[in-house]
């Protein structure tokens, strides 16, 4: 079978998403975890001229900064639609590529979380996967 | 912090960050794992051919898909990773979600006039493209199923008519069922001589292909054609009324010769190719079984047309000789019967004989072709080369 790579976006505009990479994973607090939908998970800002960029999540703050991909990632969507055979009763599930977006660019934070203390108890928490993580609950 | 505008959310609040600004990420209001939402990590020259809608995966659904171009075949790996990747699309995305009614204050709602930039999934990887050899091996065992033979020349109706169509391909099921790019198909199908009848891509049984050139010859000896210039219309009438459909006449002359430039009266001539009939009739020679050198050498040479010179190194890549006792032995072992890929190609090889010289394993793996992998890389990764002595030849073998 052949599985067809769609570009309904046209070639000179595919729209550009964003990636914003971070080692270690993101903890909810329990009574959020049902509904992450529109919850913030953090800040990310740009302090200066320099493409340097900080990300606070709870009361952590990493450091990062925007890096361009060696090889640009396409965002690839998996369309199924009923073809519907007109010789015969069968109708077969086609299946498609539809190519929706691309990724140049990610921000990419590799640094170990500083703890900013003085901040008040958030909903969401980053939990690092360094070890000796001294994070309180 | 700068003061937000309004209306800017998305990929672009992140990717134009200006200094001194700030932007809040969240989870979309649609946020979910999005399955049927992957990565994909592609060359920058590949992307022409992927924006412009030349680029497909094939294959069966027991096989590992794999994706082409026009021109080359690329095998798909998924590399996950343990990172977390927040995937932020741009900000009209409705292609995305079913329902794209999202309002502006409901994204907004938590963060009052602050941009925001809403993340719609953690990819947990991305898909990566290795070039590979396209995988050639199917095509042939596909038109091996019903090769084209003189039975069928009488019952041509029967065939395509009938409902018994088995082993039957045309271009669309080939590329349907065999992974391999349009170009690199189109090279496999020229490689093993098949022709297109009626619409079906087919393999001629050797058996048949015997009797046309057997025939083509026979008359160029009555009519006193020359092998280096046969006229293209007079070969086809001939060998029509002799029974072999124009199809095949031109067949013939396409695996046995090249076309030559037009001549003065604008027919074309072709060209028999000394190497390809010796090898034919050595071929045809041996299919009863191996020979004794001597015996072997007096047939050929009765066999091939006058005019023509058959030596045995024509027959490289086609033939193996071994001693038995004090008399030289030749038998049938012809490259194109042997598997193209080099695990398989390499476990035959050293099946057929344990201990190859250089000159006679070349001709059989030649043709190999990896890509990234020269043939010295090849040989380093299957072969075992020992030397007994700094004057010997050097020997392979099975790793």
């Amino acid at each position: 079978m052949q599985i067809q790579v769609r570009c309904s976006c046209g070639a000179e505009s595919c729209p550009e998403w964003a990636i914003v990479e971070l080692q270690g994973v993101v903890e909810v607090q329990p009574s959020f975890q049902d509904r992450l939908q529109n919850l913030v998970i953090g800040e990310l800002c740009r302090p200066s001229l320099q493409e340097n960029y900080t990300f606070t999540v709870g009361y952590h703050e990493l450091t990062g900064s925007k890096v361009t991909l060696k090889k640009p990632l396409l965002v690839l969507k998996k369309v199924k639609y009923m073809d519907v055979d007109q010789g015969s009763d069968n109708s077969s599930a086609e299946v498609e590529l539809d190519v929706i977006g691309v990724i140049r660019h990610k921000i990419l934070f590799k640094t170990r979380p500083r703890a900013l203390i003085s901040k008040p108890q958030p909903a969401l928490k980053e939990r690092a996967n360094a070890a000796g993580s001294s994070l309180s609950n | 912090m700068d003061q937000a505008e309004m209306g800017c959310s998305g990929a672009e609040a992140v990717l134009n960050l200006r200094p001194n600004s700030s932007v809040a990420i969240a989870y979309h209001p649609h946020f979910g794992s999005y399955d049927d939402l992957m990565l994909l990590e592609l060359d920058e020259k590949l992307l022409p051919d992927v924006l412009q809608q030349r680029v497909t995966l094939r294959g069966q659904p027991d096989e590992d898909a794999v994706l082409c171009t026009q021109s080359k075949t690329y095998a798909i790996k998924f590399v996950g990773t343990s990172n977390s990747s927040f995937l932020i699309p741009p900000s009209d995305q409705s292609a995305l979600c079913e329902n794209s009614q999202v309002s502006d204050d409901k994204v907004y709602g938590q963060v009052g006039q602050q941009r925001l930039a809403p993340v719609i999934k953690v990819a947990p990887g991305n898909m990566e493209l290795i070039e590979i050899s396209p995988r050639l091996d199917k095509l042939k065992l596909l038109l091996s199923e019903n090769p084209y033979g003189s039975e069928e020349v009488l019952e041509v109706e029967d065939l395509y008519e009938g409902k018994n169509k088995t082993g039957l391909y045309r271009w669309d099921d080939l590329v349907e069922r065999v992974q391999a790019s349009n170009d690199e198909l189109r090279a496999g199908l020229l490689a093993l001589s098949a022709v297109e009848i009626e619409g079906y891509w087919r393999i001629v049984e050797e058996k048949y292909m015997d009797m046309i050139l057997r025939m083509l010859l026979h008359n160029s000896v009555l009519n006193d054609w020359s092998l280096d210039a046969l006229d293209e219309a007079e070969v086809v009438r001939v060998l029509a009324s002799d029974g072999f459909p124009h199809k095949l006449a031109l067949h013939c002359l396409d695996v046995y010769g090249s076309k030559m430039d037009e001549d003065v009266c604008a027919n074309y001539i072709w060209k028999l190719n000394g190497r390809r009939v010796c090898v034919h009739f050595a071929r045809e020679i041996l299919k009863a079984g191996k020979r004794k050198m001597e015996n072997f050498m007096v047939e050929w040479l009765k066999q091939i047309p006058d005019g023509m010179q058959a030596s045995f190194d024509m027959l490289e890549g086609e033939v193996l000789t071994e001693k038995l006792g004090v008399e030289t032995w030749v038998r049938a072992f012809s490259v194109s019967s042997l598997p193209s890929t080099p695990a398989e190609r390499f476990s035959i090889l050293f099946r057929e004989r344990s201990k190859w010289e250089w000159k006679d394993l070349h001709p059989y793996i030649r043709d190999l072709k990896v890509p990234g992998l020269s043939s010295e890389a090849l040989l380093l990764k299957y072969t075992r080369r020992t030397q007994p002595s700094l004057d010997a030849e050097p020997v392979f073998s099975a790793r």
